[in-house]
């Protein structure tokens, strides 16, 4: 039966040349690692998200005066809402730690250097748009919680030297945190952001067919970038593994062991988005005490905290973000081998546990 | 030959487990859209009697959906569905003729239902009342 439709297709519109071409006779370097399918998981965590959005607002009303008790409704009466609005909150987070395992893996692999400095910039901006996008979305449920992160980090813009002030009056759509701050806010989460990303991840995938995908540079000789920018130049991979069945197998097996983690987190620790502050709703007169951002800026929490003048913590992740945004540009060597890079590897490994340092001190402070 | 029968029944395993998992993930989804069951409102309503003059309609909603109360020239109280037999719409009371119009497609009914002309294929439905002590209760 499948077989047939497939015949009737092929002798229709030529599938079989698409699966030829980019599938069974798509090739992958023989050793190519499991690190490779983080990326199918992040589109597959993507997909999720947009699904999960779209029935949420089928409930969800984005008004000051509705929304808490829209998100009550979706938690305590839909049959199943529960389990709709935690599968979209709890794969924000994952969607986040999964991103930076992705951006880790190219970056200790040297996937970012030559030819492939766009991929990484493009990647780079997802990383930045997804971060807004959960920034903005963690005000839609108008609780404590929302409310008050929100204030914060809407505040740590006027530091900003002269627009400073009118720029958290811009972001807020008034002087403090008030309804049309939820306005543009769900705006920008639900419409704006995701398609502004989807279009990224399009750029990012284009990017990756134009250059050919990198070989890891483990278990060969050779582990120097080949790349010489003379003339454009695909870089494929003959006798490679076929990414179809092969490298399926490798993204599903990685997809499901994430839903494993993803499930059990929805599941057993239906907690782990919220803190008690998320279901009380906002209350601009009162100021909850110990209002902490998501973890994945708590390091960003931190650094604003422990430099004397707000300008100079913003500044120093500024300068952070940009260098590692133009990575590629600044670390030009061909070698890719992590061991054979040794000053490289220790920046790495101290700048992950004093990022880890900084959450952790966040956390606790 | 014992390679196909191998490959049958892991290709079987994996049909079965994709199928399972997406009756786990559809049925909850199918929930979360279905309509809510006890969100149809009240299946019985009273009216004061003394709202209702001869000759008028009053509409109101009714079991989740919309009907009408008339109280004839002659007295007589009937309560309808309001909702036109062709194609849904909702019926208007005409004052003047005393029956109803549907502004969709030119539907006539009378007081107590019947088609009177258009393209209807039945008359409105019934809704039974009793009348006590100045009270309707409908339903
Ligand atoms: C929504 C977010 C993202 C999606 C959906 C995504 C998707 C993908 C996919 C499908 C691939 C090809 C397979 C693979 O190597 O995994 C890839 C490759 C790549 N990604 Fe991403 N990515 C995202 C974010 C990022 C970020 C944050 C970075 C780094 C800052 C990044 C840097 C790269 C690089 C350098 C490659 C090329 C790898 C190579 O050729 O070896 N991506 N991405």
């Amino acid at each position: 039966m499948l077989k047939r439709l497939y015949r009737w297709l092929d002798l229709r519109i030529g599938v079989g040349e698409i699966v030829e071409k980019e599938l069974t006779g798509y090739l992958l370097p023989r050793n190519i690692n499991e690190w490779y399918s983080l990326g199918s998981v992040l589109l597959i965590i993507f997909a999720l998200q947009v699904v999960t959005g779209m029935l949420l607002m089928i409930y969800y009303v984005p008004d000051a005066d509705k929304a808490f008790k829209s998100v009550t409704f979706i938690m305590n009466e839909v049959p199943f809402g529960w389990l709709i609005r935690l599968c979209h909150a709890v794969g924000s987070n994952m969607m986040v730690a999964v991103l930076i395992l992705h951006m880790l893996s190219t970056l200790l692999m040297g996937s970012y250097k030559a030819p492939r400095e766009l991929n990484w910039v493009t990647g780079f901006t997802l990383l930045a748009l997804v971060q807004g996008v959960s920034l903005t979305g963690y005000l839609a449920p108008w609780s404590q919680l929302s409310f008050w992160a929100t204030t914060v980090a809407t505040n740590s813009a006027s530091a900003v030297p002269v627009v400073g002030p009118y720029l958290v009056e811009f972001l807020r759509g008034g002087k403090l945190v008030g309804p049309p701050t939820l306005g543009r806010f769900f705006a920008l989460h639900a419409a704006v952001l995701p398609v502004v990303i989807a279009a990224f991840i399009g750029a990012h995938l284009f990017l990756l067919k134009r250059t050919g995908i990198s070989a890891p540079p483990f278990g060969r000789e050779g582990t120097a970038n080949p790349f010489e920018a003379q003339q454009y130049h695909y870089q494929g991979h003959p006798g490679g593994i076929p990414f179809f069945p092969n490298y399926v197998l490798q993204d599903l097996t990685s997809i499901s062991i994430y839903f494993a983690v993803f499930l059990a987190v929805v599941f057993f620790w239906p907690g782990m988005p919220f803190t008690p502050d998320a279901f009380v709703p906002a209350d601009p007169f009162k100021t909850p005490a110990h209002i902490k951002p998501e973890w994945y800026f708590l390091a960003n929490y931190q650094t604003l905290k422990i430099f004397p003048s707000e300008l100079l913590g913003l500044s120093v992740q500024a300068a952070a973000m940009t260098f590692l945004a133009l990575l590629p540009f600044i670390d030009r060597s061909p070698e890719r081998h992590p061991l054979k890079r040794p000053i490289f590897l220790t920046l790495v490994i101290a700048g992950i546990l004093l990022w880890i340092a900084l959450s952790v001190w966040g956390h606790l402070s | 030959m014992e390679n196909e029968g191998r490959r049958r029944f892991l290709g079987v395993c994996v049909a079965g487990a994709t199928a399972a998992a997406a009756v786990a993930a559809g049925y909850p989804v199918f929930r979360y859209l279905a309509p809510r069951a006890g969100q149809e409102g009240a299946a019985k309503l009273v009216i004061p009697a003394g709202e209702l003059k001869e000759g008028d309609a009053k509409f109101f909603e009714f079991a989740g959906s919309s009907a009408v109360l008339i109280k004839t020239k002659s007295g007589e109280l009937v309560a309808l569905s309001a909702v036109c037999t062709h194609l849904g719409c909702i019926v208007q009371w005409v004052k003047e003729k005393q029956q109803f119009q549907c502004p969709c497609h030119g539907g006539q009914f009378s007081t107590d239902g019947t088609v009177l002309g258009g393209p209807p294929p039945r008359p409105l439905a019934k809704i039974p009342l009793t009348v006590t002590e100045g009270n309707i209760t409908i339903g």
